[in-house]
């Protein structure tokens, strides 16, 4: 990548084209295609979040989390997971949303405008999402639901609200990976449900997990044969 | 080669790469200058010159801003600017589709 050369600061601007432009005599057209296509994987790679990022580190959070929780619930006579096992889950789950706020927003910083709020009003749709999950659960525990319908209902609703909200981004952003992963947790939110207790971990822990990591691994790909 | 004509203001290699970046966001979008720079990779002197001669030509808008206390310069492209990077680039492919 040649810059001109230039001074930084107060230089005595040259009025005309010419100077500054020299290199640009040899500017082809093909050099010229080169280099709209190279900004715009320059913007992409600067302004976009990185869905790779983003997908390993929910899908770990969710394989790692999900397989304890699987494996302390099938021991246990009630069928519970164990405290720790959530605490860590918990703690897994934190991560992933610190590591996901920290990167869209240093990636959104700097552009203002229709998409910035298109950005934000889609990041707030999951806080308000998720107090209706709360709000929904709190109820079905006031209500006698049972520890199991309490742990099956957690999972499959936040799990869904997770596919759902893919499914929203992938058309906003006309992101085929997103849309396609975000169809795909909401069968797996379905199908944990069904799948009853330990099971249901399981589900999530390879079918949830697992298919995030699946979704960053096609996401690196599409990224590649683009480069 | 071709009677294709170029737009000499976009027809250089720093001026197309900050009009092909501002291009690919959202019309009504801004982005400030140091994410731009961010983007270009460039010097604040050589984005600053050459983001005068586009805004001279009436491609780019340029807003200055307090955030805070100190200043932001926000950068957009007008929809004369979109228009004519799209002729721009739409001239190249001509170019390169007639000659090969």
């Amino acid at each position: 990548m040649t810059h001109s050369p230039d001074t930084p600061s107060s230089a005595p601007e040259p009025d005309d084209l010419t100077p500054l432009d020299a290199e640009d005599a040899t500017l082809d057209v093909e050099a010229a295609l080169g280099i709209i296509s190279a900004q715009r994987a320059a913007v992409r790679d600067t302004v976009e979040p990185d869905t790779r990022l983003l997908f390993a580190t929910w899908g770990l959070a969710w394989l790692v989390g999900n397989l304890l929780l699987f494996v302390t619930a099938r021991e246990s006579t009630m069928l519970t997971p164990a405290g720790w096992s959530f605490a860590i889950y918990y703690v897994l789950l934190a991560v992933a949303v610190a590591v996901t706020i920290v990167h869209t927003v240093q990636r959104s910083r700097g552009v203002v405008g229709p998409s910035g709020r298109s950005g934000a009003m889609f990041g707030w749709a999951w806080t308000i999402s998720f107090v209706g999950v709360f709000l929904t659960m709190t109820g079905l525990m006031e209500a006698g639901a049972s520890p199991q319908v309490i742990n099956l209902g957690w999972s499959a609703l936040s799990c869904l609200l997770v596919g759902i909200l893919y499914l929203a981004g992938g058309a906003m952003w006309q992101s085929t990976v997103l849309y396609a992963l975000g169809g795909w947790i909401v069968v797996v939110a379905g199908a944990s449900t069904l799948a009853g207790l330990p099971g249901s971990f399981l589900v999530m822990a390879l079918a949830g997990g697992g298919g995030l990591l699946v979704g960053a691994l096609a996401s690196h790909v599409r990224e590649y044969r683009r480069a | 080669m071709s009677d294709v004509e170029l737009d000499p203001v976009i027809h250089s290699q720093a001026r197309l790469r900050v009009v092909a970046a501002l291009a690919q966001f959202h019309r009504g979008d801004a982005i400030a200058f140091t994410k731009l720079q961010e983007v270009l990779g460039m010097t604040a002197g050589n984005l600053s010159t050459h983001l005068r001669k586009l805004e001279e030509a009436g491609y780019v808008d340029i807003t200055k801003s307090f955030h805070g206390r100190s200043p932001v310069t926000h950068l957009s492209l007008t929809s004369r600017g979109r228009l004519a990077f799209e002729e721009y680039a739409a001239a190249v492919t001509k170019i390169l589709g007639g000659s090969s």
